[in-house]
């Protein structure tokens, strides 16, 4: 595929891997901060600022470069997508189940973009970093 | 699909990272193929064959389930 195509996905230096990985922390401090400031705070909302966090840190990691980013790094990253999307159907299948289970219903004010986002960046970072690991061990 | 990536190396006392660097990918790459957990694209494989100064199928082999 050409570098110009509008198929092309541009990556990040892999100097932004850091970046991405301040967002793991980072909601944990401000969530802390805004029970001391609001304690009577409803913890969907919170549990939704976590999600968002994670979900741009997670973001930051997929789409950023590795040192070498060669023909098998890249075809790691595309069977990572492809894993981490049906893993996030059965995941929302699961949630959706022990929802029904609890509450009985299927939805939840906890289903959210953020939710989703979180899910899918979590499991194509995981099956990214599993094929890596793969191919390391001798 | 098996391959004979190892000995033309050793024939040529090359390591894994002088090939590497050679067609542009990383150690790690090298040693998946080697090792027969990835198998390259035929531009990486014409590339190596290159390398070695060999035809393509002197180093890449189908095996039975290709």
């Amino acid at each position: 595929m050409k570098d110009k195509s509008i198929l092309n996905v541009p990556l990040l230096p892999f100097g932004w891997k850091k970046l991405g990985y301040v967002f793991f922390p980072l909601p944990v401090f401000l969530v802390i901060g805004l029970a001391f400031v609001n304690p009577d705070s409803n913890p969907i909302e919170t549990s939704q600022v976590i999600y968002g966090f994670w979900a741009i840190g997670f973001g930051l990691l997929n789409l950023t470069r590795e040192k070498v980013e060669d023909e098998m790094i890249k075809s790691f990253r595309l069977q990572a997508y492809q894993t981490g999307f049906y893993w996030l159907i059965w995941g929302i299948a699961a949630l959706m189940m022990v929802n029904y289970l609890r509450f009985g219903r299927l939805t939840s004010e906890i289903f959210s973009a953020y939710l989703v986002l979180f899910l899918l960046n979590a499991y194509v970072y995981a099956a990214f970093q599993y094929q890596k690991y793969i191919a390391s061990k001798n | 699909m098996k391959n004979t990536i190892k000995v033309e190396r050793a024939k040529k006392d090359m390591t894994q990272q002088d090939l590497a660097e050679k067609v542009s990918v990383s150690r790690q790459t090298i040693n998946s193929i080697e090792a027969g957990k990835y198998v390259p694209s035929t531009v990486l494989a014409l590339k190596i064959a290159r390398i070695f100064g060999v035809g393509l199928e002197e180093i890449f082999e189908l095996e039975e389930g290709d």
